[in-house]
């Protein structure tokens, strides 16, 4: 190996190194923290459910809140008014008689809990079910989870995040074929939740 | 005369080798596959029902508790615990003890998914079936809903299940325990903040026989070390935990019991007899043992541990026999081995006739535990008895000089008893006695519990306890079983039942229950629900809304009624079949049969009523069974007591007369009446352990009382005797006390404290009026 050409390899190799640092600035501690940040985040959502069964996706919007420490409200108006809240002890609806949990053990629970380690970035959650691949920067991210165990791919073939600050779009892609699409706009960060927020999350 | 008496000892002792070599090739040939021991509690409990399906039903549910092994495996990193969550149950599956080996769960989606499709009508829950048939558009309406819900799971895409009667038929199967599976199928559990890592294993083959409890506790401890160094934390819970434990410390018990009361024994003997040869005093002990042993193994095809502490004691009693017959040197001299055996004799085949009656007294009752000690027992004293009278008297034909001391200490004694009783009347000592019985036996509680029959082992229940707590896994040993004329008024009953079962779980009296018709339908409420499909599909104007062909819901309708009813076997063929198999006993003589089980129970009282209240059913709870059982057994074993008495009196009239064997027998009967009152102020409670060991007290005892009263060799000299014979049997059934299992502890210092009274008591044996036989006659002078 003549001199001139280990010059030039370790120049090749150092800018390798440097490209992939700088297409790299982002990585999932960064994220986790970025999104369990805010103690509350509150905005809006839509939500699609593409159903290959059906012509026309289901629509249906509402409002949400998530706070770091008590868990998430999801508040279903149109086309039909439900309100759901998930906490880590479980997933409840709000009927006359005030909340109550929803299908304690089954399969859902799984599907809840996931959902909540998504909205506040629980990323060391995510991994224990998910390969996750992280792309982008810290103000335009994408997040790619891939199911490891044989029993989720049974279920989703991928779940797709994107966001900023904030979360903005989760895409689920089940294995059967059908989609749901979620949006949560005009996300705005807050340090406390509302009264009445604080009631429906509190009891 | 004395040379053919001479031939027929020798012929004696020829017979009794020959029957001794007989006995060890029994033995060898029985231990062929090791000891074969076992630690089974359940096999020496009554069988409490007659009946053969009540039979059928505990074999099924104790098929758990018996086999199963749970394990919790927790550690601060996720992945570390992974490794030694899954390189434990490689040791397991490796080792070949396991039927079974679960640390995470493969459900089979697809076989879920086939089932829902075809047997959704049937599986669907009473609540759900009563919402369609009777408000077929609000159940449209919450179809609609659930599309809306971003967190409900569906299992079948909505094109096999428009109206969502499959999603709800599996959300609606209850779950027991906090059991669930991670995103890799992974068992887990989580509470208080913590997550553990679950392994559960079903151990292959009888998980009480001597080899498999031991070697999965040593796997346990193996894995439990392991797990430890990597600074993570390992529970385990099992049956087959707590029979290790029973086997190891039954066996330390033993071999701490025998060795101590042998060695004790004999280091007594040595110092007395001051000859090695006494040593061979020993020799019908062993004898004994092997004989109850192979009996034992002969009859019932294996000795339990629980016999094995307890013929432990039998040492001490089958020790009498040669001691009775060896402590005649003190006055009998010059010791000539047979002459002395043909004195005692009649003494000692009294002696073991008594004791013969008592043991047997045992094997009445309806406690096996107690046929086995009876059985071994009284094999243990025939052996030790032959033993005794063939082969020691040509063992020790020699010079026999003990240690003159003992006899003067005797003798001191008897006139100190007679200076006592010249000056206090016996009716004052009597009437004292009185008082102390009558004060003890009315503080006396009687106790009894299954429990008293485990060897305590406190970090097993812990662990047991906090695996429950964690995983919400609480079985009982309680279950309902439900009997009706056919399959579907036996759901319709079991319906009825989870109904109230359900309302005492939400008064938290119960954790859970598991029935058949959690999974499936009676058939006459399928049918109700196939001709409620038709105003379904009138309602189904929602979904038409969203976009669902007409043609497609009509189509669905159609399959749906197209179903044939689902029977119990099909539910429980398919894989969300699975947890209610072994609660399906079939087909019976006179129609068919299930169980209801039943988790964390804390009230059994209530589970009374409603088993009364619904016909066909029973409620099958072994420890209230067995308490049952216990209370009405105290009773049998006073008629027992009476009986073995009775035979005891009528056998002692032969050589006493009435009123001699009448005192005889009153020596024993006292000393148990004096040894329940010891109990009474010692605040120990009587157990029915203790009660049989009563019977024991009158059979042993009266040993005493014979002997003082036959007097061969003089008052002092069976004092000697009798003082040694009840020093080595307090030595073994005192050591009893000491077990870590209560009812063999209890029985231990309730035989003591009455062997304690009997020898105490035996000298009022001797009546003065009589000339006893062969009182102060010179020796050989018959």
């Amino acid at each position: 190996m003549t001199p001139l050409f280990k010059k030039w390899l370790a120049a090749a190799v150092l800018l390798m190194v440097t490209s992939v640092a700088m297409a790299q600035p982002f990585d999932l501690p960064q994220l986790a923290e970025q999104l369990s940040g805010p103690a509350v985040v509150r905005g809006d959502f839509i939500q699609e459910k593409h159903l290959r069964a059906l012509p026309q996706p289901l629509t249906s919007h509402g409002q949400f809140a998530l706070s770091r420490e008590h868990g998430l409200l999801w508040l279903l108006q149109q086309p039909i008014r439900q309100d759901y809240r998930i906490t880590p002890q479980g997933i409840a609806r709000r009927s006359e008689n005030g909340w109550q949990a929803v299908d304690p053990q089954g399969g859902s629970a799984r599907q809840n809990q996931l959902f909540l380690a998504v909205l506040s970035g629980d990323t060391k959650a995510l991994q224990r079910d998910f390969q996750l691949e992280l792309s982008g920067a810290a103000t335009a991210w994408r997040l790619q989870l891939t199911p490891r165990g044989a029993l989720l791919k049974q279920i989703f073939a991928d779940i797709e995040i994107q966001g900023g600050e904030t979360v903005t779009q989760i895409e689920l892609h089940e294995t059967q074929g059908d989609r749901t699409l979620i949006r949560l706009l005009d996300s705005q960060t807050g340090v406390a939740l509302t009264a009445s927020e604080q009631r429906d999350l509190g009891d | 005369m004395a040379t053919e008496r001479l031939q027929t000892r020798r012929w004696l002792a020829t017979l009794f080798c020959l029957a001794l070599l007989g006995l060890l090739a029994l033995s060898a040939w029985q231990w062929r596959d090791g000891p074969p021991l076992s630690a089974n509690l359940l096999q020496l409990l009554p069988n409490a029902s007659h009946d053969a399906l009540e039979g059928l039903a505990t074999e099924r549910m104790q098929v758990p508790l018996k086999h199963d092994l749970m394990l919790l495996i927790r550690h601060d990193d996720e992945r570390e615990a992974q490794r030694l969550t899954e390189s434990l149950a490689a040791e397991l599956r490796g080792s070949g003890l396991f039927a079974q080996v679960r640390e995470r769960v493969q459900p089979d989606l697809p076989a879920v998914a086939r089932q829902l499709r075809e047997q959704s009508l049937g599986l669907l829950s009473d609540t759900e079936r009563q919402q369609l048939i009777e408000h077929p558009a609000r159940f449209v309406q919450q179809r609609v809903e659930r599309l809306y819900d971003p967190f409900a799971a569906s299992p079948l895409p909505l094109e096999q299940d428009w109206f969502g009667i499959a999603g709800l038929a599996l959300q609606q199967l209850p779950q027991l325990g906090t059991l669930r599976t991670g995103g890799d199928g992974r068992l887990i559990a989580e509470h208080a903040g913590q997550r553990w890592a679950v392994v559960h294993a079903r151990a292959q083959g009888d998980a009480f026989d001597e080899r498999l409890p031991q070697q999965v506790a040593t796997l346990v401890e193996t894995a439990r070390s392991a797990v430890e160094t990597a600074g993570g934390e390992l529970l385990a819970a099992g049956g087959v935990l707590h029979a290790a434990h029973g086997q190891r410390s039954a066996r330390a018990e033993a071999s701490l019991i025998g060795s101590l009361s042998l060695g004790a024994t004999l280091l007594l003997l040595l110092w007395l007899f001051r000859t090695p040869r006494i040593l061979l005093a020993a020799l019908p002990v062993l004898v004994g043992a092997l004989a109850g042993a192979a009996a034992c193994v002969a009859l019932f095809g294996q000795m339990h541990v629980l016999t094995l502490v307890l013929g432990a004691s039998l040492i001490g009693v089958s020790l009498d026999f040669p001691l009775h017959y060896l402590s005649k040197s003190w006055t009998l001299q010059p010791w000539h081995g047979r002459r002395a055996l043909r004195l005692i004799l009649p003494g000692l085949a009294l002696a073991l006739l008594t004791n013969l009656i008592g043991y047997l007294a045992l094997a009445f009752t309806p406690f096996p535990a107690l046929t086995q000690v009876a059985v071994f027992s009284a094999a243990g004293l025939l052996g030790a008895f032959l033993c005794t009278t063939c082969l020691l008297p040509l063992l020790f034909n020699g010079r026999l000089q003990p240690w003159p001391r003992p006899l003067g200490w005797a003798q001191r004694w008897l006139q100190l008893r007679q200076a006592l009783l010249a000056r206090i009347g016996s009716p004052w000592l009597l009437a004292v006695f009185g008082l102390f019985c009558l004060g003890g036996v009315l503080q006396l509680s009687f106790e009894d519990d299954l429990r008293q029959w485990v060897s305590r082992a406190p970090v097993l229940q812990q662990q047991a306890e906090r695996i429950g707590t964690i995983t919400g896994f609480r079985p009982t040993s309680q279950y309902l079983l439900v009997r009706a004329a056919d399959a579907g008024a036996l759901l319709e009953r079991q319906a009825e039942l989870s109904r109230r079962l359900s309302d005492l779980q939400a008064e938290q009296r119960l954790g859970g229950h598991l029935a058949l018709s959690q999974l499936v339908a009676p058939t006459a409420e399928q049918t109700r629900l196939r001709a409620a499909l038709a105003q379904l599909l009138a309602a189904s104007q929602p979904l038409a809304a969203l976009g669902a062909a007409t043609n497609n819901l009509h189509a669905e309708i159609e399959r749906l009624q197209a179903q044939p009813p689902v029977t119990i076997e099909a539910a429980l063929a398919g894989p969300l079949g699975e947890p209610w198999r072994a609660l399906w006993l079939g087909a019976q003589n006179d129609g068919v049969a299930g169980l209801i089980s039943l988790q964390g129970l804390r009230d059994g009282a209530a589970l009374e009523h409603i088993a009364e209240d619904v016909p066909g059913t029973t409620l099958v709870d072994q420890p209230a069974r067995l308490n049952q059982l216990f209370a009405a057994t105290k009773l049998q074993a006073g008629e027992l007591k009476l009986l073995a008495s009775l035979l005891i009196f009528a056998l002692l009239c032969f050589p006493f007369g009435p009123g001699g064997a009448l005192r005889c027998l009153a020596v024993p009967l006292l000393a148990a009446l004096a040894s329940l009152a010891s109990l009474g102020w010692l605040g120990q409670p009587l157990t029915l352990f203790g009660l049989f060991g009563l019977l024991l007290v009158t059979a042993i005892g009266v040993d005493y009382a014979i002997l003082m009263r036959e007097q061969v060799g003089g008052a002092a000299v069976s004092l000697v005797g009798t003082l040694l014979a009840a020093t080595t049997t307090w030595l073994s059934f005192g050591l009893l006390a000491v077990s870590s299992t209560p009812a063999v502890s209890n029985f231990g210092l309730t035989v003591s404290l009455g062997l304690a009274f009997s020898f105490f008591l035996a000298p009022w044996a001797i009546h003065q009026q009589d000339t006893p036989a062969q009182a102060g006659r010179p020796y050989g002078a018959a």
